[in-house]
């Protein structure tokens, strides 16, 4: 087995943005620590399957997300608000105004968003994805991937945008 | 494509990435150089989507994952082997060395070694000398001879032998029992002091405690003399000669 492919460097490499990404999507540390330990776990018994070392960062993240929505069969879904499906036009919202809030509300705001969404929306942002791993990842087609990734992102903005004027203090008093 | 189109398509686009090189977005990118509006909204877009993504990467890993990860995969490869699979692999490997050490240890099946200190005895007693009991080339003379003598008589003869001449014959011992000894000549030249150069054992099966004797004749080399040894009937014969096997082979 190659040195890079050995069970302490993969988890040296790719452990911080895999849990990143579980973060994403669990807004929840210790369910992140498990998903994350747990997708190495799955590593070590069925990564010798794996022919192409080229796809163990995929794989990795398509173990993690698949072990996630398992998980997610056995809870109780997070409470979403309904919002329009197709963002047409994004609400106007200052990256200023983004950037005042902390990552937390950010993810929370993603919490919101279809949960169909989440996944695409968080590995589009972690920004180390190509929309072809993305796919990949998520297993669905290329297309298919664009149109959760423009719906989230709508979504998501106009969670942001109405989470930070209903923060902001009345103009007319 | 117009401006709207654009920025649909430019919703998906993370500067710095290889976004661009997506053909929709490039020509996206194209008209927002043309167009100041689409190139406004753009910048905006891009500073607010990099914040966001700063949010992403912002999230810290606790610390201490990364060890921990490894550790309880090191302590789950130690009890892997106590998982039922492992256990029952282990089990079966045991099973495997126990019985391979049974087959070192356990007394091995005694081989027979009769038939083969009979041979010895048989070719010894051709090659160091023996008294023929009866001189005589006529076959029924030997034949009489041997059953008159309590000796086994109602041998068979292969074709080949049959053909061949007698000199005599003796009546040998092994374990209490008769061996008729029937002298053939070759015709070849004798070695002074000798008078045959073929012999024929023939032994009571029932004499020759053994567990298995082949009917096909089994060649061996005893000493000087090659032999073939062959059963037949309630009789066990013990054909043997100076020469190579395909010097017995033409008597059988």
């Amino acid at each position: 087995m190659p040195e890079d492919m050995k069970f302490e460097s993969l988890v040296e490499r790719y452990y911080a943005p895999l849990y990143q990404f579980a973060f994403s999507l669990t807004r929840v540390e210790a369910d992140a620590c498990d998903l994350t330990q747990q997708t190495f776990t799955i590593w070590a018994m069925k990564g010798h399957q794996l022919r192409d070392d080229s796809k163990v960062k995929t794989w990795l993240f398509t173990t993690l997300h698949r072990e996630f929505l398992n998980s997610r069969r056995r809870q109780t879904r997070f409470p979403h608000l309904d919002l329009d499906a197709a963002a047409a036009e994004l609400p106007v919202v200052s990256p200023a105004a983004i950037n005042r809030l902390d990552t937390t509300r950010v993810l929370e705001m993603l919490g919101q968003v279809d949960e169909i969404f989440q996944a695409p929306v968080a590995l589009f942002y972690l920004q180390d994805y190509s929309y072809n791993e993305m796919a990949e990842i998520l297993g669905v087609p290329l297309g298919t991937v664009k149109s959760r990734l423009a719906r989230g992102i709508g979504q998501l903005q106009q969670m942001l945008a109405r989470d930070i004027t209903a923060g902001q203090p009345p103009t007319n008093l | 494509m117009n401006i709207t189109e654009a920025k649909r398509i430019l919703l998906l686009y993370r500067p710095g990435t290889a976004d661009a090189e997506d053909p929709q977005i490039a020509e996206a990118l194209a008209l927002a150089k043309m167009e100041p509006e689409l190139a406004r909204w753009l910048e905006v877009h891009c500073a607010r989507q990099y914040v966001i993504g700063d949010k992403f990467r912002q999230i810290t890993v606790p610390a201490g994952l990364k060890e921990q990860i490894i550790s309880e995969q090191a302590a789950a490869d130690k009890t892997r082997f106590w998982r039922p699979k492992y256990a029952l692999a282990m089990m079966a490997a045991l099973v495997l060395l126990l019985g391979l050490l049974a087959l070192f240890w356990l007394p091995k099946p005694v081989q027979d070694d009769t038939l083969v200190i009979y041979q010895k005895q048989m070719v010894d007693v051709a090659l160091r000398g023996y008294g023929m009991d009866l001189t005589t080339t006529d076959p029924e003379k030997i034949r009489s001879h041997l059953a008159q003598n309590s000796a086994p008589a109602n041998y068979a003869l292969t074709a080949a032998l049959q053909q061949t001449a007698v000199a005599g014959c003796a009546i040998e011992g092994w374990q209490n029992a008769k061996v008729s000894m029937i002298c053939f000549r070759t015709g070849k030249p004798l070695p002074p002091g000798t008078q045959s150069d073929l012999w024929l054992f023939v032994v009571d099966r029932a004499n020759l405690a053994v567990s298995t004797i082949s009917e096909t004749p089994q060649f061996s080399k005893v000493n000087r003399l090659t032999t073939a040894m062959w059963a037949k009937g309630d009789k066990i014969y013990l054909l043997g000669s100076e020469g190579d096997e395909q010097t017995i082979r033409q008597y059988l």
